[in-house]
């Protein structure tokens, strides 16, 4: 780790140190390069690099005065002139002032830092292009042509060419956007500042110290802690009863003694064709107060049996399936492993058969029984194989956002008042809880904290998974 | 369980582990079968007493789809999910496997780095910055468009690239190295070779990329906020069906559409399903 650390700062010094080189050793051409872009191109008759460059050069200039200069400006307050209607004698009518939106100005300051950054990098490397191709000058080589400089993006340099969209969408789609909530968790924006009717400032740590605590106006803290404790909790139990519910049943058909394999895998396999959504919400009917398995289950007694012994409220002449807190964490969690079983079954079945028979036959031959075949045997290869999906399906149930919305959104109300006052619900994962701030309450600046926490969360056990259970070298962790 | 090695005695039937999966399979079933009994009643809301329907008909098929109304758009959210869904699997596939082939086949100084900035994003729950990509697409008017919501999906599809990029880690070096010493450029190695040698992954990386669209629901449910059925995807028209005032009205026709939907992807799953497994161990194994 801090090898590799050293190595990446390394790396970052040698760039910097070939840029010095470049200004320092280069010519009148090279240096002049550094106001002019590509005025040591043109000085080696590389024309049309030249002319780019220094159109890139004036389009850059032209946006900074147009675009980055006047949002960064206002970037340390985010705004400052309010939205006010005022009526103008002219043109008769109510006009809006000349106002600031908040928003746009971070957005808008955090897309010319991007673009100040890629500028800064061309400029960089068009200095450092400007210097070898003075050197080649000086050792009497020809500087490659066009024709050159094609193939080597299409040899060499390839990996430039297959990069650049994809990595120019990420950058655009997901780490912009993610620079942007991260600032706005730094942010007063919420209801009561929501552009462009009103400003948002910067408030520093306040929002963080407000998740952390729990007031007689606030009551994030404790919420907080229910819901980030669900979430774990959750997301152990969702991984794990459908990584074990699907080895076993993928054993339980696989082995031997089971007849029409084919048959009972198409079984489980057919409830993965119908879409999440589509059985989520379907179940849900099928759970509701008033739905059909509740008039079942009062039909049989199985009603007045839970009754009786109090697992149900005497009050209720049904089933809470999805209404009560803890009905519903018990029954998301099942029909959890409806949905997931099925997956994990075709997984554990393409594993399962590369695991070498010869081994279950000295298991046999040695008197071993099958209990301890499946931990000595089954297991270590499982977890080797799938290791990394594991705690990888970890992360994702922490994100599992359609189960729980899907299931309680519009059915599961809460009469905890601590969490009421902010939004939360028993049921809610912290994904789930920071989509309702967002969509129904506006309250990006919360929702923005939560989502740097998960972010925290998912991180540290990412990291402690991959160093405390997956040790050492991967390729040679399963010797069999 | 017992004895899974036991050679002998293959004919004798075992009953307790066949009912027990008989069960299971049942349990399983069960909301798939009612799914379908209910797309095939004539009652429009959720019968609460019956679980098999008085009478079959194909009435909510044909309301589905010939009688559409400001609620039920069913062919149109077929039309706009098939075009969102055609384009995405598209340019996904491309982006997919570029990142693939230059993580897996090149060797470069940022590569590490690139990887390891893939995994870090990775962390991030998806919709904290689907908030701020929203606001991006409504400077330029794209929200509420289908144009908008195939950037959305296929923009930042190049992080997919994991699965891929263990596939291509199968292909032995030595065959680019031999392509190489032939004058082959890299570009030429990787749609010459690589891409023909990698059907099984580029058939698992476009289906799934062409099933995204149909199963999200909370990307569109962001993206297309207009309220106007006509713009919606066939997840969120269905989801729009079961809405508290409507659902005693929608509910047949919810299961006829959902059965619909199901019919192109469990096709397009069965094709996928060989290389799914596959793409799920060799991925996360070599990550």
């Amino acid at each position: 780790m801090k090898g590799k650390f050293k190595q990446f700062l390394g790396s970052i010094g040698h760039y910097f140190s070939d840029f010095g080189a470049a200004v320092v050793h280069g010519d009148w051409s090279v240096k002049l390069s550094l106001v002019f872009m590509g005025a040591g191109y043109i000085r080696r008759r590389k024309y049309l690099y030249g002319v780019f460059l220094l159109a890139i050069e004036v389009f850059f200039i032209l946006l900074a005065a147009t675009f980055i200069a006047p949002n960064l400006a206002k970037f340390g307050t985010l705004g400052t002139v309010k939205a006010e209607m005022h009526f103008d004698d002219v043109l008769f009518t109510n006009v809006w002032n000349d106002f600031d939106n908040s928003f746009k100005i971070l957005l808008y300051s955090i897309i010319s830092l991007v673009a100040i950054l890629i500028f800064a990098l061309i400029w960089i490397s068009s200095i450092k292009g400007a210097y070898s191709l003075q050197k080649m000058d000086e050792q009497g080589e020809k500087p490659p042509t066009i024709r050159d400089d094609i193939s080597s993006a299409m040899n060499e340099k390839y990996y430039k060419t297959l990069l650049a969209v994809p990595v120019g969408g990420i950058v655009l789609f997901t780490i912009i956007p993610l620079i942007v909530m991260i600032c706005i968790a730094f942010t007063s924006y919420d209801e009561q500042h929501m552009p462009p009717a009103a400003l948002f400032t910067w408030v520093g740590w306040a929002n963080f110290k407000q998740l952390f605590t729990t007031s007689l106006t606030s009551t994030f803290g404790y919420s907080f802690g229910k819901i980030l404790r669900w979430t774990l909790v959750w997301a152990v139990l969702a991984t794990f009863t459908n990584y074990f519910g699907g080895i076993m049943l993928a054993m339980l058909i696989n082995n031997k003694r089971t007849r029409w394999k084919k048959m009972w895998r198409t079984c489980f396999i057919i409830a993965m064709a119908v879409p999440q959504f589509v059985t989520l919400l379907l179940v849900r009917n099928f759970f509701a107060d008033q739905g059909i398995v509740n008039t079942i289950c009062s039909n049989i007694g199985l009603t007045s049996l839970l009754k009786k012994i109090g697992l149900v409220p005497a009050y209720l002449n049904y089933i809470p399936f999805l209404t009560n807190p803890n009905w519903a964490k018990f029954m998301i969690i099942m029909i959890n492993i409806w949905v997931g079983v099925p997956y994990l079954l075709l997984i554990a079945t393409g594993i399962l058969m590369n695991i070498p028979q010869d081994l279950y036959e000295a298991a046999t031959i040695d008197g071993a029984n099958s209990f301890q075949q499946f931990r000595k045997i089954t297991m270590p290869y499982m977890l080797f194989v799938t290791g990394p999906y594991l705690i990888n399906s970890v992360v994702q149930n922490i994100n599992n956002f359609n189960v729980i919305y899907l299931l309680t959104n519009n059915v599961f109300e809460t009469s905890d008042q601590l969490l009421a006052n902010s939004h939360a619900r028993e049921t809610d994962l912290l994904v789930t809880w920071l989509f309702r701030l967002t969509n129904e309450y506006y309250n990006y600046k919360m929702a923005s904290v939560i989502g740097i926490m998960v972010f925290v969360v998912c991180t540290v056990i990412t990291l402690v998974a991959f160093n405390f259970v997956i040790r050492g070298n991967k390729e040679e962790g399963m010797q069999l | 369980m017992k004895n899974s090695n036991q050679p002998m005695m293959k004919e004798r039937f075992y009953p307790v582990r066949h009912i027990v999966l008989l069960a299971l399979a049942i349990f399983w079933l069960i909301p798939i079968v009612w799914l379908l009994l209910c797309s095939f009643s004539t009652s429009n809301s959720m019968s609460i007493s019956h679980f098999f329907p008085e009478k079959l008909s194909l009435i909510q098929y044909k309301n589905l789809l010939f009688k559409t109304d400001a609620a039920n758009q069913f062919p149109r959210w077929m039309l706009n999910t098939f075009l969102i869904a055609a384009f995405n699997c598209l340019i996904s596939t491309f982006f997919v496997l570029q990142v693939a082939y230059a993580m897996s086949k090149m060797r470069f100084r940022a590569r590490k780095g690139l990887m390891n900035i893939g995994m870090i994003l990775g962390l991030f729950p998806g919709f904290l910055s689907m908030i701020a990509v929203y606001f991006i697409m409504k400077t330029f008017n794209l929200t509420n468009s289908h144009i908008g919501m195939i950037i959305v999906y296929s923009a930042s599809s190049g992080m997919g690239y994991l699965i891929a990029k263990g596939f291509f880690d199968t292909i032995p070096n030595s065959m680019c190295e031999a392509a190489k010493i032939d004058g082959a450029s890299q570009n030429s190695i990787f749609f010459r070779i690589i891409i023909p040698m990698s059907k099984p992954i580029i058939v698992y990386t476009s289906i799934s990329a062409f099933l995204a669209p149909w199963v999200d629901f909370i990307f569109a449910k962001i993206m297309l906020n207009s309220g106007i059925a006509k713009d919606w995807t066939v997840a969120l028209g269905l989801y729009g069906m079961l809405d508290r005032s409507r659902k005693n009205l929608y509910f047949g026709q919810f299961c006829a559409g959902g059965v619909l939907v199901s019919i192109p992807i469990s096709i397009l799953f069965v094709v996928m399903q060989k290389f799914y497994v596959e793409g799920i161990t060799s991925g996360s194994a070599k990550g």
